[in-house]
Order: C-alpha cells, then sequence, then structure tokens
C-alpha cells in the first residue's frame, strides 16, 4: 500500500497482510498515544466525542484520494471514524493492507481533536463480506454512513451486506458508469434494503436549489392556487441521450410526487424532446425534456426549468434558468491532483503541469468521443470509466454560480430574482447530507416517480 | 377566524426551508450602526441562503440626504465589513442591493411618511407585493413611538397585506415607560404583529435550552427542588462600555443585560413544558415563571442584591480605564457596571432554590452560562475521604462563546484504592453538528418575516420583568445597598461572593 502523496494527514501506522485485530489495536495504541501527550501531567485526558462513522467505499487509487481528502476536511470540524476502503486484487497473502493516518486539529478554544483516517485495501472473498470486516470498526450509538463512489454494485449480494451494518447510504447518480441501468438499481434499492436504511443522492442534493425556488413561487398564499393550474413544464438538460435525463426525471418525480400527477405516458417529440405526459385531476400537465448543448454545464446537468399555466383567469409563467451569464470554464485544476509533483522543485512542477496538460487535451477534450467509439453505445447510455476526471471537472468548487428566476403574473411586468447555487463539491453535497440525515421520504417518492419515467423513456 | 392555510407541498421535504412571502421591509435609522453592523449583512445572508422571495425589497428611512444608488453603495459597503460569510457573492450581492431603495424621513415630518408610503406603494406595483409591510425600528428607544404615531397617520399601517413593526430592546425604561410604548404601539399595530427583539433569543444555545429540557425525558424528572441545589447564571463582559456611554450611563447592568438577557434565560430554565413550540404556548410560560419571582422588596433588596462599577484594572493582559473615566460618562456616576442578585421562584417546582445572577462589564472573560448544581447524595457510600475531591452534580449551559453542555459526575480513580474524582462530560456545539448555526439577527429577521414571534418578547413579559426590576432600581437610587468598586478583570465587588457564601455556597468559576 502506498504510503505517500497523501494530503492533509501523517501516517501513524500501515501494515501489508494484517488483520482487522491489527487494525485496531494499532488505533487504540494511537489513540492512547495521542491522549497522554495532550493530558499534560496534571490533567485527566480529554473526553473523546465522536458524532458517526463514514465508511467511503472507492473504486480506484484517485477515488481514494478524494475520499481521504473529503473525509479528512469533514473530520477537522466534526469528529468521525473515518474508513476507506478499496478494493483490489489481492496481491500478498489473503489478509488486508491497511493505514491509518492521522490530523490533529487544535482549536483556540476547546480540547485538541485527533481525526484519524483508516484506510484498508480489500481483496478476494474479504470484499464481498464488507459488513463482517468493517462491523468491528463501527463507533457504538451514532449512525454509520456508507459514501459508496462510483456505481455501487446493485442488486448484487455484496451490496445489500454492506448495507446491514449502515444507517444510510450515499451515492452520486450523476457518476453512476451507465446511469439509466444503474438509476433504477437505485430505485429497486427502496423495496429490499433494510427499513433503517436512508437513502442519499448527491444528484438530488444539487437538485435542491432548484425545487427550492420553484417551492419559493408558489409559497405566497394569493400564488398557493397555481399549483392546480400548471399545464406545462419544460426540462432543459445538458447532453443527449437518456442516461443524461437522470436529474431531468428526478426534478419531475419530484414536482409529480407532491402534486398527486399520475403519468399516462411518454414519447419522443420532434427535435429530439421527449414529452410525458401527467394526468393531474380533471387536467392534464405536459412535461417537454429538451436536450440543449450548453458548454458551461456537465452532461446530465439542469439547463432551466419552465413552468406555465392559468388559474381563475390570471396566467402564470417561471423560468428558472441555470448561469445565463456563466462565463467559459476555465482549465480544471482537479487534473492536476492526478499529477503529483513528487517534489516541489521548478522541474517537477513543470513536469505535472505537462502531464495535465496533456490529461486535459487528450483525454478530456475527446474522452466521449473515444468512449462511445469504444462501446458503441448510444449518447448517454454509458459513461467513461474516468468517472474521477469527469466528476470534478463538472464539480467546480465555485461559488458564482447562480440561478435566474423570471416571474411572470398576468400583465404585470417580468420579476428578475437571483439566487446564488450552493457549493456542489463532495464536502459541501456529503455535509449536507450528513447533517440533516439520509432518510428523506420526498426523495424516495421522487426517486419511485423519476424511476417510472425514466422506465418510459 | 382565521383559516389555516394548507402548507405548499413543494416544500415538503425541504430541511430549514423558510421563506417569507414578499414584503417591503423599511429600516428606520438606515444608515446607522446597527443597520450596517447587523441587519443589512443579516439580511444579504438570509438572500445568500434563498430565504428572501423574489420581490422582496428594502426601503432605508433615515435623516441623512441619499439616494438610491449611495445606499446601495453604503449598504454593499457594510456587507463586505461585516457579513458573517466571507467572501461575499458579487452576483448575490448586486441582485440584493438592487432591490434597496432609500427615502429621506425626518421622523417628525409627516410628509415624509407620506412620500414613503408612495414609495413602498411603487414597490408593491413592480415587485409583486401584496401590500405586506415590515418596519424596523433600527433607532434609539426615544423614536419608537414618534415613528408608531407617523406611520399611522401616513396610513402605513393598515391595508392587504400584513404589517409589523420591529423595535429593539430595551423596551421602556421602566415599568411605566414600558406601558406607554406598548400601548402606543398597540393603538398602531395589533400586539401580534409588534416584534420585540431581543437578539439574545435568536441564538442557537439561547433555543437549545429548551430543546435539552424538552426533547430529552432523563433531565427533566431531577429539574426540580427536589434535586436541584441552586442555579447560577453568568452574563459576562470583557469588554467595557465602548461608544456608549450616553446610552449605558443611563441604564447601568441592571436595565441593559439582567432585566431583559438574565430574566430570560432564568425564564427558559425554569418554565413548565410549553404545549408546543408554538408563540403563545411558550411565553405563557415564561410570564408564568417571571411572576412567580418572589419580588424583592426593602431590606431583601438590601441582602439580595450587589451592584458595583469598575475601576482601572487588568482586562485579557491589558490595562484599561475605570468607569468614570469612559467617554460620555459622569465622573460622579453611581450607574452600576455589575448586578448581581439572588432570586427565588415561588412554585412547586423550584420552592427553595435559589437563582444567582450576575452580569457585568470588565469581568475577567466574555462568558455567558446557565449552571444547574445538584445536591449532594444523601448517603456518602464511599465514605468522606474517598469523596473529598467530588463537586456536586452539575449540569452548565453554555450559551456564549464556548457554545455547549457539560455534565460533571464522579467517577472512580484508577488505582487499587477508593477514589472517585469530579469528571466531566462534554458536548461541544462547534463540533457536534455537520452545519453552521446562523446569526441571531438572520434567524429572527425571518421570524419577523414569517409572522412566528416565538423568540420575541411579548408585552405582557416586558412589563412583568419590569415590576420585577423597577423596586431595585428604586432601591438602588437610594444607595440601598451602596454602589462598590471592583477592578477591572476580577468577577466583581467583594459582595457578589458574599451573596453566596452567606448560603454556604460560591460562585462557579467560569
Amino acid at each position: 500500500m502506498s504510503t505517500t502523496v497523501r494530503p492533509g494527514t501523517e501516517t501513524a501506522w500501515h501494515g501489508e497482510d494484517v488483520t482487522i485485530r491489527e487494525v485496531l489495536d494499532a488505533l487504540e495504541a494511537i489513540r492512547a498515544r495521542f491522549a497522554r501527550s495532550e493530558a499534560g501531567d496534571d490533567e485527566h485526558v480529554h473526553p473523546r466525542n465522536c458524532v458517526m462513522t463514514l465508511i467511503s467505499v472507492t473504486p480506484s487509487e484517485a477515488d481514494e484520494l478524494s475520499a481521504e481528502q473529503t473525509t479528512l476536511l469533514i473530520g477537522r470540524e466534526h469528529p468521525a471514524q473515518a474508513i476507506v476502503i478499496r478494493e483490489e486484487a489481492p496481491v500478498r497473502g489473503h489478509k488486508l493492507d491497511a493505514r491509518i493516518g492521522t490530523e490533529v486539529q487544535r482549536p483556540q478554544m476547546g480540547c485538541p481533536t485527533e481525526c484519524e483516517i483508516i484506510t484498508i485495501h480489500v481483496g478476494g472473498q474479504a470484499a464481498d463480506h464488507l459488513a463482517e470486516l468493517l462491523d468491528p470498526l463501527l463507533v457504538s450509538g451514532v449512525p454509520t454512513y456508507l459514501w459508496w463512489l462510483g456505481t455501487p454494485p446493485f442488486g448484487k449480494k455484496e451490496l445489500l451486506d454492506a448495507l446491514r451494518i449502515c444507517d444510510g447510504l450515499v451515492v452520486d447518480s450523476a457518476r453512476f458508469e451507465e446511469p439509466h441501468r444503474s438509476f433504477h438499481g437505485l430505485s429497486r434499492l427502496l423495496k429490499v434494503a433494510h427499513h433503517r436504511l436512508g437513502l442519499a443522492d448527491m444528484q438530488w442534493s444539487r437538485l435542491r436549489p432548484w425545487r427550492e425556488t420553484i417551492a419559493q413561487f408558489f409559497t405566497p398564499a394569493d400564488r398557493r392556487k397555481f399549483l392546480s393550474g400548471i399545464a406545462e413544464v419544460g426540462v432543459d438538460y445538458a447532453g443527449e441521450g437518456r442516461g443524461n435525463r437522470i436529474a431531468a426525471a428526478l426534478v419531475t418525480g419530484w414536482m409529480a410526487a407532491a402534486l398527486g400527477w399520475k403519468l399516462k405516458r411518454a414519447a419522443a417529440g420532434p427535435g429530439g424532446v421527449v414529452v410525458a405526459h401527467y394526468e393531474a385531476g380533471a387536467r392534464s400537465v405536459e412535461v417537454a425534456f429538451r436536450s440543449v448543448q450548453k458548454d458551461h454545464l456537465a452532461p446530465g446537468e439542469l439547463s432551466a426549468i419552465r413552468i406555465a399555466g392559468a388559474s381563475q383567469g390570471t396566467t402564470f409563467r417561471l423560468t428558472v434558468q441555470h448561469d445565463p451569464e456563466r462565463r467559459a470554464a476555465q482549465a480544471e485544476p482537479a487534473y492536476r491532483t492526478l499529477h503529483p509533483t513528487e517534489g516541489e522543485d521548478d522541474a517537477g512542477f513543470e513536469l505535472a503541469e505537462r502531464r495535465a496538460e496533456w490529461h486535459r487535451d487528450v483525454l478530456h477534450e475527446n474522452i466521449e468521443s473515444l468512449h462511445h467509439t469504444a462501446t458503441g453505445d448510444p449518447p448517454g447510455e454509458s459513461r467513461p470509466k474516468r468517472p474521477v476526471v469527469l466528476s470534478r471537472d463538472r464539480r467546480r468548487p465555485d461559488s458564482q454560480r447562480v440561478l435566474l428566476t423570471m416571474i411572470e403574473i398576468g400583465e404585470g411586468a417580468p420579476l428578475r430574482h437571483v439566487q446564488q447555487l450552493d457549493r456542489e463539491d463532495e464536502v459541501a453535497l456529503l455535509l449536507d447530507l450528513l447533517s440533516t440525515g439520509t432518510h428523506d421520504e420526498v426523495f424516495n417518492r421522487s426517486l419511485a416517480e423519476a424511476s417510472a419515467l425514466v422506465d418510459r423513456f | 377566524m382565521k383559516v389555516q392555510e394548507a402548507p405548499n407541498p413543494l416544500a415538503e421535504g425541504l430541511h430549514d426551508y423558510r421563506v417569507a412571502d414578499p414584503a417591503v421591509m423599511v429600516i428606520f435609522g438606515a444608515t446607522g450602526d446597527l443597520s450596517g453592523r447587523k441587519l443589512l449583512p443579516a439580511l444579504y445572508n438570509l438572500a445568500k441562503q434563498r430565504s428572501l422571495p423574489a420581490g422582496f425589497a428594502v426601503v432605508g428611512a433615515a435623516m441623512n440626504e441619499l439616494t438610491d444608488q449611495a445606499f446601495r453603495q453604503l449598504a454593499g459597503q457594510k456587507i463586505h465589513q461585516y457579513s458573517r460569510t466571507q467572501p461575499i457573492d458579487d452576483r448575490v450581492l448586486a441582485a440584493f442591493l438592487d432591490q434597496l431603495f432609500y427615502v429621506k424621513v425626518d421622523f417628525s415630518k409627516l410628509d415624509d411618511f407620506r412620500a414613503l408610503a408612495q414609495r413602498v406603494r411603487e414597490l408593491d406595483n413592480t415587485n409583486h407585493i401584496p401590500g405586506n409591510r415590515i418596519f424596523y425600528c433600527a433607532t434609539p428607544p426615544p423614536t419608537y413611538q414618534t415613528i408608531a404615531v407617523q406611520l399611522q397617520a401616513a396610513g402605513l399601517n393598515t391595508g392587504e397585506g400584513f404589517h409589523r413593526v420591529v423595535v429593539e430592546k430595551p423596551f421602556g425604561y421602566d415599568l411605566k415607560s414600558a406601558r406607554e410604548l406598548t400601548q402606543t404601539l398597540q393603538k398602531v399595530f395589533a400586539e401580534d404583529s409588534v416584534f420585540r427583539i431581543d437578539h439574545y433569543l435568536g441564538k442557537e444555545t439561547v433555543q437549545n435550552i429548551l430543546a435539552f429540557r424538552f426533547a430529552n425525558s432523563i433531565f427533566e424528572p431531577v429539574w426540580n427542588t427536589n434535586l436541584i441545589d441552586s442555579v447560577q447564571i453568568t452574563v459576562a463582559e470583557d469588554i467595557g462600555i465602548e461608544n456608549r456611554g450616553a446610552y449605558y450611563d443611563h441604564a447601568g447592568a441592571m436595565r441593559d443585560i439582567i432585566q431583559n438577557h438574565g430574566l430570560q434565560l432564568v425564564t427558559l430554565t425554569a418554565m413548565e413544558p410549553p404545549l408546543a413550540f408554538e408563540a403563545n404556548a411558550v411565553r405563557d410560560e415564561k410570564v408564568k415563571v417571571l411572576r412567580a419571582i418572589r419580588p424583592l422588596i426593602g431590606e431583601d433588596i438590601e441582602q439580595s442584591t450587589v451592584r458595583g462599577q469598575y475601576v482601572r484594572g487588568w482586562v485579557l493582559g491589558e490595562q484599561v480605564p475605570g468607569y468614570r473615566e469612559e467617554k460620555n460618562v459622569a465622573p460622579d456616576s453611581q450607574t452600576e457596571t455589575f448586578a448581581a442578585l439572588r432570586l427565588f421562584i415561588d412554585n412547586w417546582r423550584w420552592a427553595g432554590v435559589p437563582f444567582y445572577i450576575r452580569a457585568g462589564k470588565r469581568l475577567p472573560k466574555r462568558v455567558t452560562e446557565i449552571r444547574i448544581q445538584f445536591k449532594r447524595p444523601p448517603h456518602l457510600t464511599f465514605g468522606r475521604d474517598a469523596m473529598k475531591e467530588v463537586d456536586p452534580n452539575a449540569i452548565t449551559l453554555r450559551i456564549q462563546p464556548e457554545e455547549g453542555i457539560s455534565l460533571k459526575f464522579g467517577a472512580k480513580v484508577p488505582s487499587a484504592g477508593l477514589r472517585i474524582r469530579s469528571v466531566t462530560m462534554d458536548f461541544q456545539y462547534q463540533t457536534s453538528f455537520l452545519v453552521e448555526a446562523p446569526e441571531a439577527y438572520e434567524r429572527l429577521l425571518l421570524d419577523c418575516m414569517i409572522g412566528d414571534p416565538t423568540l420575541f418578547t411579548r408585552a405582557d413579559e416586558v412589563e412583568a420583568a419590569w415590576q420585577l426590576i423597577d423596586p431595585i432600581e428604586e432601591s438602588w437610587r437610594n444607595s440601598r445597598p451602596p454602589l462598590e468598586t471592583y477592578p477591572a478583570g476580577t468577577w466583581g465587588p467583594p459582595s457578589a461572593a458574599k451573596l453566596l457564601q452567606a448560603d454556604g455556597r460560591e460562585w462557579h468559576r467560569p
């Protein structure tokens, strides 16, 4: 197991071909050492605090680094038992390789805390029994969250087995390699997972500002009547194909579930537009999904939502647009994290910079066409197997992104409103999901409706 | 009868989704300190959190001659300087500033209020606002009544939509002035439209007192005179009076802190469980506590209160001047900068439990906490020797700066012998929750926009508090007890310690 290029933490222990018992012993020794060194001569040892166990399952080394960095950032402020798991082919022995990285925080007020990240490389049959492997590492009495980077093995026993010990599963459906198929897998999980399990999707979290903005329009008492007057909905999304229509389906599923719309049919229309027809009591609502080309949006991201209708003789139109004034994206610095300098001299930087440039120019610019040529899949059906590059590229840590809202009611002049989008990096999304818990009935209902809609695509 | 509105189905599941209806907020004193430091940054942060709806507009009203543009520029500067969240998001700020307007208002001129009304009506039309208005008096308390009267004269308190007024503490100077203020405000606005803001109640940790008590089943059964020995409330500041000499020299620690913050903490600690976390249910219970507090009269005041004034001393390693050397303070001032008192709540739950409250300036550190001290065990099972290092159990609710809760209990020291020592179990807000707490003003402004007065003070609460404080102030004016001094950087005058020593107790050092 590599112990270099670990941002943030200091390797306090590592072992190859070890057992979980040895990991636990090492962890105990690290904690005792820290407690004693901080206690001083006269003081008692400070109490240890922990708010959750966060397990990250990572499919690649880049994901592993990303998960370590994310959990470290969370752990700096919120003491947690952090475990990063990577499945790899067993190269030696039959046990596992493990590393414990530590970082000490010394807040101005309050006691110092030590954040530990336990990284485990597991191979062979042990990887199919994550619950048994991890159970001894879980902290008693606090929730356990499983963050699965990439695509979880939906429908496989190993996933259900891992979920046995968890209170919540966090995924990002925007990162699924086969979005259309995997989304169904996610939806089916609602039926087969144990009742305590909460399900959370980072893609759903990214939709929160859209949901809020739409809800806001209908919140004033004098506009509530418009809810039963919605006649048309338009959803624009970036990219092509049904695999890129997942976020659009989720937001539509949310409206349908909340407003009691029943899906009747969905059909392809002219100009690549797909239209879904819902029944809303005696009325019908038409939802048009339109693919748009937007350079600043990643495939699958929402570009705009339009809701229009009339009630009691008053017409209304709400338009929510994603970043209409946004400038072209800057070169993505995330590539550089894939090419560490391994030294802080000029030559090292230069080399890393050139590798990053090559990576962007050669791989990224052509990645979609290379992928589809290689797989023969239609656009949007599957994604290239370098999700970390894509996902970082699509989710810039950018606080300047906004939603622009236009409100038109009756004959009145249009009213413009700008609202900030939340940070969409993994740390921010995870923090949000974990702070509010993963049991979200609205998401579950929306997911079920969205899944039914995706079925018709 | 008010018809309960059905909830917006699209808002379900949006945790922390609280958004106001479109409204015009008029800030009187918009160019002043409170507006610049607190209100405008809080509104910007609400906009940033998407809590302000499309069409929400702010009209600044003050004596200065400013254009809309100049007011926006001023607001932008203040937001850059004082916003809790940094860096400032330029696009959100620009959109927020676009909805800021300014009207020059001389509070004595009705015509100015008419011009204000005209501007507000225009905004109703352009911003799809159904007549909703919030009037925020970020002005000195003596102006509240004038503003209310002028609003009525200009017809700004009637028409479609809601009409709310927000006033800042202090709510009056004594019972008489508080009643006058209430009467004036209630002539213009319905009581449930008057929002008396005490920003202390907007603090997460203050609200957490109720959550701690009523969302857990293990604390309430011991929260009474059977097991509690005493309650100590400390509201300590290390700073002096800064630039508030003119105000403070007339108010003092009793009016500035104890009449409002101090008694609010008493009520939250001592109240009975409300039927629901709903405005009137909570405030009814708080008022009951205030009414159950045994009034201090005559000799009680000399025996149960302490007042002190700081003299030159050292705070946080720096030498600081005495109170009478501060700007805008009379050289022979008799104003107290420290106040301590012992209260009893005459009800079933609290009979015989003393509540010790102290508040002061230029104390060694800034700290606000409530300490619930429990009685000692009835029998020393482990013998006196084993127990000599054990303090009684205590729960400390820390309001600021290290928000949290700690529980002190005895544990056996690991050794062959049997020795018990006190240990502390700590809960710290900062490290236990994955979200950042909003600033008190953000919470309270949004509550006001939504129309939730739970965390605002009701008229009867204000009056009940003044009924307790007035006799003490009266006695203090006659130097009973006499004003003592204390060096800056210490925990108040010697009599503060004696107040507890007389009961066989001592102040907890925060």
